[in-house]
């Protein structure tokens, strides 16, 4: 096992070829005319970094990249909460695996539809965590390298060593402790929250036009960085996405304050695999266990 | 701040001491504050607004209503629309309620001394004109004609309706009231149309002029051509913005156009303020 | 008049400062990262990182209560909170581009309208700041007008020396004061050499250029092309040094609660949303706009300062990326197109 997994070990090149082959696919679907604009990366001011990039224009596919940085789910162009790119006419996105899952999902949920779109998939052989050269831990144990079902599929996927998980060692320590002890971590961790919504605001499932959390006739939950409301505020997330969140890690990427997000959607994602075999993001489906009742469904926390 | 009198946005206690119902869900509160003092020494300009609290729900930005002429009291007239409003709604005669106020700049009622006055309202938007109607009526010998254009969509949309009947009924104002086409019943006694057309008939001279307009956005819109048309310089048309606000003092950021803050610079502005502004409001 | 102060006696001049009841606040470690928070000891200052948010929290923290409600058959009550619980306050370590932005909001926490909860806590702080040694591809301080070593809005200022220890400047009476009261723990400047200090890698932009663009150039292209990509979170705003705006808002019930005033952000999407439903600044690129023109041109044209210390939290916290610095340079070569 390889517990220092750098992102500097992969081998460039296999980069390089996979920005080669999405801006030779950007500027072919832009010049046929069969998309109005590609969600793709571009590379940032500093040095190694990526950013979402919306071209329109095919003389600016050779802007887009694939890096080590380019760590968004794009995803998140797609839903309504960015009508404005929507409007711009049919797209095209570049996406990861573990991207691609949050589509599925988004499919499944009727606010995409394949046929609207054209998918570049880029084989992926992991991304780096944030500010550092070390692989994020989502990729220390990913299962998707290769997307499927995509358009057209670039890059190739290199031999990598197996890296010690990150992510299932901290589930793990999380299910090991005593529901107080569990209550006191999340305590701690949420009263750190500064209420920026950056992960509401990153999360392809969050794009209610009216979410909960901003309603206030009634207020359901205290708006205020406090801990009370912060508590109440994750914990509703949480449930929200239970059964749909598709593991793309954003939230907790996205949080300046450094709290565990999407260890909390993970171990939810777990219990929903657990009671109900399901597991977002991997085929379109109309309705999530959580969405639905059957006859079959588990009973046992009715005591 | 250990002299208490120094926290910014300590609202006064005001009771509730009328309630009128203009329309269906339009209301207007008279406000009498609780300390002696407060109440004696209370005083604000045509145009001013005040953040108005209806506790445990928030405060809520409206213009005072009443004019600064008439003392011991002043109104807010208000639409239940978000969760300040609707809880403001909820409370009674007797009720308390928080004033913070008064804050922003107001009319400069001593350049209008000896003009003739246009006053173009709209819907709700009579109330930050009414106060200064009244002022003008109170203080009547130092003003030219004074001529009020007010519509709304239906009869039954009409506010100060007892009003409109007053300064109908006086020789020193001419009142046109309309509403837009359809809105009226049979026994409607005012014109019906849409506020610029009725203002383009009406024809009041620009001739040593102020025209003050308040309205919906889009009123304002086709309004201030009409104006235009009838000789206005931009100079010579005042109207308020309405921007969302929390603190109303220029601290919390939110009312901005430009750098212009709704809740300072404003909320009455000429037109010819207006238009030099982003057009973001 | 310089002096100087060694490391240990610098944590014991917490320690000190502690054990007068003062409230010190300082760089502290906080879990994943630093963060400014009240030290217990001397030994908890931990001047090495940049805190992960700024030092405006010292006066402007992320939430307080302004005002309590209480409504019964009597009818409602209002009581003030009591301001003078407020204590004297001593902000150590703090960085340049932290301290620098503390006078840059006096201006509209005091213009015409007092608010003595910011105001109150400027007033009983003494700030101690800290030169800076160390720049990460963020950082653009220089870029801005501001240097490593800058003193504004400093008491007291300390200036890392290579030896160990640090050259201590007299900034103002105030902390003067703090000085004199402390004097055996500092000793005279000696001739010592102070640790290089930090070198911001942007170029200096020309502020007055990047303004006069703006005066021109609220309807452009530029603000949607940075801004598609602006999720319209608040990370940017919350870290930021200079960014005031907020809330007001009741929490509690009909017969008791209180009134808060708390970080608000002008990206997120309902900060100017009417309750009639209609929103003057819609989407994304207008709000983001705002963002910068409020920084560059708005709070300039009214108070002459800008609402930016090139401290670099919001490009680190950006999560898709967006680098203020990047948009700021894009702005300045357009200025000199035009």
């Amino acid at each position: 096992m390889n517990n220092s997994a750098q992102t500097q070990s992969i081998d460039p090149a296999l980069y390089a070829t996979a920005t080669e082959a999405i801006r030779a696919e950007a500027k072919r679907v832009l010049e046929a005319g069969t998309v109005a604009a590609v969600v793709g990366w571009q590379a940032g001011r500093r040095k190694g970094s990526a950013l979402p990039a919306i071209v329109t224009d095919p003389t600016k596919a050779d802007t887009l990249v694939f890096s080590p940085a380019c760590v968004n789910n794009l995803a998140l162009y797609l839903t309504k909460a960015k009508k404005e790119i929507r409007q711009k006419g049919r797209l095209a996105i570049v996406v990861k695996g573990c991207d691609l899952r949050a589509l599925v999902g988004l499919m499944g949920e009727n606010q995409l539809k394949r046929e609207e779109l054209h998918i570049i998939g880029v084989v992926c052989p992991g991304v780096q965590g944030r500010g550092e050269a070390t692989m994020a831990a989502k990729c220390r144990e990913c299962a998707v390298h290769t997307p499927e079902g995509t358009d057209v599929t670039v890059g190739s996927l290199p031999d990598l060593p197996r890296f010690t998980p990150v992510e299932s060692e901290e589930l793990a320590r999380l299910e090991a402790m005593t529901p107080a002890e569990r209550w006191a971590f999340w305590k701690e961790h949420f009263a750190r929250c500064i209420r920026c919504y950056a992960c509401r605001q990153l999360c392809p499932f969050c794009y209610c036009e009216q979410c909960l959390c901003d309603r206030n006739r009634p207020q359901a939950v205290e708006t205020t960085p406090r801990p009370a409301g912060n508590m109440a505020w994750h914990i509703v997330r949480a449930m929200h996405l239970a059964g749909r969140c598709a593991g793309c890690a954003e939230c907790e990427r996205a949080c300046p304050m450094d709290i565990p997000l999407n260890l909390l959607n993970r171990k939810m994602a777990k219990e929903l695999k657990e009671l109900y075999g399901h597991e977002a993001g991997f085929e379109v489906q109309e309705k999530g266990p959580l969405a639905q009742y059957r006859e079959d469904d588990d009973q046992s926390f009715i005591k | 701040m250990c002299d208490h009198s120094n926290n910014i946005y300590l609202p006064r206690l005001a009771t509730i001491e009328e309630i009128v119902d203009e329309t269906a869900d339009i209301r207007t509160f008279r406000l009498v504050f609780q300390d002696e003092t407060v109440r004696e020494q209370f005083s604000f300009r045509a145009g001013q607004f005040a953040e108005y609290s209806a506790f445990g729900a928030g405060e809520s930005t409206f213009c005072i209503a009443s004019a600064p002429t008439r003392k011991g009291y002043i109104e807010c007239c208000f639409r239940a629309v978000g969760r300040v409003t609707e809880a403001l709604r909820q409370l009674e005669v007797g009720d308390a309620i928080g004033v913070r106020g008064p804050y922003g700049n107001s009319f400069p009622i001593e350049e209008f001394f000896g003009k003739n006055l246009v006053f173009v309202a709209g819907g709700i938007a009579l109330p930050p004109l009414r106060t200064l109607i009244w002022q003008c009526l109170d203080w009547r010998d130092k003003f030219g004609e004074i001529t009020i254009v007010y519509g709304a969509r239906t009869e039954a949309d009409l506010v100060y309706k007892r009003e409109l009947k007053e300064w109908e009924q006086r020789s020193d104002v001419r009142l046109v009231k309309t509403v837009d086409p359809g809105g009226n019943s049979p026994a409607w006694d005012g014109r019906v149309g849409f506020v610029p057309t009725i203002l383009e008939e009406a024809a009041p001279s620009a001739a040593n002029t102020i025209a003050l307009v308040c309205g919906p956005p889009v009123m304002i819109k086709f309004t201030l051509p009409v104006l235009e048309r009838l000789g206005f310089a931009d100079s010579a048309i005042y109207t308020t913005l309405e921007n969302r606000m929390k603190c109303g003092l220029g601290k919390c950021g939110r009312c901005n156009v430009g750098n212009v803050y709704v809740c300072k610079d404003g909320p009455v502005f000429t037109a010819a303020q207006v238009k030099a502004m982003p057009q973001e409001f | 008049m310089a002096k100087s102060i060694s490391e240990q006696n610098l944590r014991l001049l917490i320690d000190a400062l502690v054990s007068e009841g003062k409230r010190v606040i300082g760089p502290r470690a906080a879990g994943t990262m630093t963060l400014y928070g009240p030290l217990t000891t001397g030994e908890e200052l931990s001047p090495g990182e940049l805190p992960r948010r700024s030092a405006k929290e010292c006066f402007f923290p992320l939430c307080e209560t302004i005002l309590a409600y209480e409504r019964d058959k009597e009818g409602v009550r209002v009581s003030d909170v009591d301001s003078c619980a407020i204590p004297e306050t001593v902000l150590i370590g703090a960085r340049p581009c932290d301290v620098a932005a503390a006078p840059v909001l006096d201006a509209v926490f005091s213009w015409d309208y007092r608010d003595e909860f910011f105001l109150e806590r400027r007033k009983k702080t003494t700030i101690i700041g800290l030169a800076c040694t160390k720049a990460d591809d963020a950082c653009f301080c220089t870029a801005v007008g501001l240097a490593p070593n800058d003193t504004k809005g400093s008491d007291l200022f300390l200036s890392p020396l290579k030896e160990g220890g640090y050259r201590c400047d007299v900034i103002t009476e105030k902390g003067e004061a703090l000085l004199a009261a402390h004097g055996p723990l500092f000793a005279d400047a000696a001739a010592a050499e102070p640790l290089p200090l930090a070198e911001p890698t942007l170029g200096k932009l020309d502020l007055e250029k990047i303004r006069s663009w703006l005066d021109l150039h609220f309807e452009d292209p530029l603000w949607e092309e940075i801004a598609e990509r602006c999720a319209g979170c608040g990370a940017c705003a919350f870290l930021c040094p200079a960014c005031h705006c907020f809330d007001i808002v009741d929490e509690g019930g009909e017969k008791k609660g209180v009134r808060r005033k708390s970080w608000d952000a002008c990206g997120f999407g309902k900060f100017t949303n009417h309750a009639s439903g209609h929103n003057p600044r819609d989407v994304q690129p207008s709000r983001y706009r705002n963002r910068i023109m409020h920084k560059f041109k708005y709070y300039v044209d009214k108070f002459g300062e800008r609402l930016c210390t090139g401290c670099g939290r919001c490009i680190r916290a950006c999560p898709v990326g967006i680098d203020i610095a990047a948009v700021l340079e894009e702005i300045d070569r357009k200025g000199a197109r035009d």
